[in-house]
């Protein structure tokens, strides 16, 4: 299951950065007062890389990505950091210059393929309004090309689809017309938001699957965004494991599988389902809930939940430090940078 | 373990349906519905073929006839001047129409406009929008109606009549039109803030939909986004309200001309009528009573289509 990637060559850490988020901050007004949600987080795509963000609900993940192409209302904003996509700042932007990265180099899908497409609108003309917006084509020239859009990605009789309305098409179906609007105009960066949530087991793979094909046929970086670590674990280079909107592990998928060293992560990894496990055996799970936003404990934001923790956890946020893999393999957690050192 | 053999019957394929046509299915099954639509559509046509329907003149006066009861020749009667009533009411229901569309046309022109901008935008704009809405709410319609009707309408006739006599250009001569155009502007002034209200309801909570959140992820513009995913998906609640609207608007434009600030005689207008034939009524009743029943009808009508409407476009609501 690991390994995946024989077909394409890994892309090396060292590859140049597509998209570059550092110490990105995002607060959200509360009654209380603004609560930071997302604290200073750092993470970077490589130039063809797939990168995996992995954490439980309300970790930050979808946040960070919607707000750092300033998707968000207004109540939800950025208040530190950068996100550099291919060397220019998204948060700098002026309004116009971000609209021709939306849809144009950022191709996003969401989460929920019966709510993401409008009801009202043929699908083919969701399809073509990218093409006609960032590639002026013409009607008929981007009708055309969303006839092969829909083929590529694999729509039975693609070209009599392009009159359906959303709801004539099953989830499966309108995730495949959500992939191809998000590929639309050939992104350099495609986000994928928890792209299978909504969809049951079988259609989970395919959709998988198909994005796999497509990354590899059109050459383009991937951010999947999910909660479902081994769904994804063929799919993706590179894991980064989120809580508590801080990145806590930063992997090569092979590294996370084979020698998980943040506590969340081992949490996480015991919590899914094994078929070789007893059936009257209980799911492990990690005890406790994370910590709310405003209510941020002072020190590692895992520790109150952590079996590890120690007092130092308490008092300091550890930050990303290499363990492994040349430095590839981060982790913020005192506990496994000081097991590294002593071996 | 039986292993139950899977049933083999064809599955009917039910072919596509779009919204309209599921809606217009549900619309047909309902009585009252379709009641409402057969009244509006042969109003609509006798509004609209009038003057080939009628066999009399509307001004055209006889006389020798006045105060006649309904019979073949006039089958609504005649006035106090002999002029045949059902013409009459057929041009009153042209009057009704012409100021019911036209009337519902500006004001839900002006209602979406104001009622899109604040819901999608928000912040100050939503606040002014709201204020204006409450503003005009909060002045009573009739009130304002006369107002606007007994201020300017007299002065404009006048300056009119003044330039024409300075000029003779047969562009000041005509002042009907300074009628109309009185009406439909009070009457849409006091008539948007429900429209504006309602996009601005169906706006907010189209708003937060992902499908709008999709949009902007393909870089699409505001401009491009309120007008083709916003709008379009606040249409359903805004079609009932418009069908709603325009009997409303004719149940209007009758109070105001049966108040003498609407359409001025002789133009015939059903609330000019029912308020002559209210004169009267001891001894011709049915100069009172055809323009009554027919303004009665259309608003019914209009109101039973409204409330098929609202069913069919809304079926999670309806019984």
């Amino acid at each position: 299951m690991m390994m995946a990637n024989d077909i394409r060559p890994v892309p090396s850490a060292a590859s140049e950065r597509l998209l570059d988020v550092k110490g990105l901050t995002i607060e959200i007004e509360t009654r209380n007062g603004p609560a930071t949600i997302v604290d200073g987080i750092d993470l970077h795509v490589g130039k063809g890389e797939t990168l995996g963000i992995v954490g439980e609900s309300g970790c930050g993940k979808s946040l960070t990505m919607l707000s750092m192409m300033r998707l968000l209302p207004n109540k939800i904003r950025v208040t530190k950091g950068e996100a550099n996509f291919a060397g220019r700042d998204l948060q700098k932007m002026s309004n116009s210059e971000l609209r021709k990265v939306r849809g144009g180099d950022v191709g996003f899908i969401f989460q929920d393929p019966m709510t993401s497409l409008n009801p009202v609108m043929r699908i083919g003309q969701q399809l073509a309004e990218p093409l006609i917006y960032h590639r002026g084509m013409s009607k008929a020239e981007a009708r055309k090309r969303a006839g092969e859009l829909l083929k590529l990605v694999g729509i039975p009789g693609a070209e009599d689809r392009l009159d359906a309305y959303p709801h004539e098409l099953s989830g499966g179906m309108r995730q495949r017309v959500m992939i191809a609007i998000g590929l639309a105009c050939n992104p350099q960066l495609l986000i994928a938001d928890e792209p299978t949530t909504a969809l049951d087991v079988t259609i989970q793979a395919q959709i998988v699957d198909l994005v796999k094909d497509l990354r590899d046929k059109l050459g383009m970086s991937v951010v999947w965004i999910t909660h479902d670590l081994a769904l994804i674990a063929g799919l993706v280079d590179r894991i980064n494991v989120l809580y508590a909107g801080t990145v806590v592990e930063d992997a090569p998928v092979d590294a996370l599988f084979s020698n998980p060293s943040h506590p969340y992560t081992q949490g996480l990894l015991a919590s899914i389902p094994k078929l070789s496990d007893e059936r009257s055996a209980r799911l492990s799970s990690i005890g406790g809930t994370p910590p709310e936003p405003g209510r941020r404990p002072k020190g590692c934001p895992f520790a109150p939940r952590c079996p590890l923790a120690e007092a130092v956890c308490h008092e300091r946020v550890p930050s990303l430090e290499g363990i492994g893999q040349n430095g590839a393999h981060r982790v913020a957690c005192f506990v496994a940078q000081r097991k590294l050192e002593a071996a | 373990m039986s292993v139950v053999p899977m049933t083999t019957t064809p599955i009917e394929i039910e072919p596509p349906v779009s919204l309209w046509r599921d809606a217009w299915h549900r619309l047909r099954r309902n009585k009252l519905a379709v009641f409402g639509l057969i009244i509006v559509i042969v109003l609509a046509f006798t509004a609209l073929f009038g003057p080939y329907l009628t066999p009399y003149d509307f001004l055209s006066q006889d006389l020798n006839g006045r105060n006649l009861a309904p019979s073949l020749s006039h089958l609504f009667g005649t006035d106090d001047l002999g002029r045949d009533v059902f013409s009459r009411v057929v041009y009153g229901t042209r009057t009704a129409f012409l100021v019911a569309i036209v009337v519902t046309f500006i004001a839900v022109l002006i209602g979406v406009t104001l009622g899109a901008l604040a819901g999608f935008f928000g912040g100050f704009l939503d606040k002014a929008v709201m204020w204006l809405t409450d503003m005009t709410m909060s002045i009573p319609n009739l009130l304002l109606v006369v107002v606007i009707n007994a201020s300017l309408k007299s002065p404009i006739s006048s300056w009119m009549e003044a330039r024409y006599l300075a000029t003779l250009n047969p562009f000041y001569r005509e002042t009907i039109w300074v009628d109309f155009l009185l009406v439909f502007g009070s009457m849409a002034l006091i008539s948007w803030p429900p429209y504006a209200r309602l996009v601005r309801a169906q706006v907010l909570s189209i708003r937060s939909r992902p499908y709008i959140t999709a949009a902007q992820a393909l870089g699409l513009t505001n401009r491009i986004i309120l007008m083709r995913y916003v709008v379009p998906n606040a249409l359903g609640p805004l079609i009932v309200a418009v069908s709603a609207g325009l009997g409303t608007a004719m149940v209007l434009e009758s109070a105001f001309s049966f108040l003498g600030v609407g359409v001025n005689p002789p133009t015939p207008s059903w609330g000019n009528m029912i308020s002559d034939g209210l004169r009267v009524w001891q001894h011709y009743p049915h100069l009172l009573a055809a323009p009554a029943a027919v303004l009665g009808l259309a608003s019914v009508a209009f109101s039973f289509l409204g409330d098929g409407l609202n069913d069919a476009l809304n079926p999670r609501g309806a019984k």
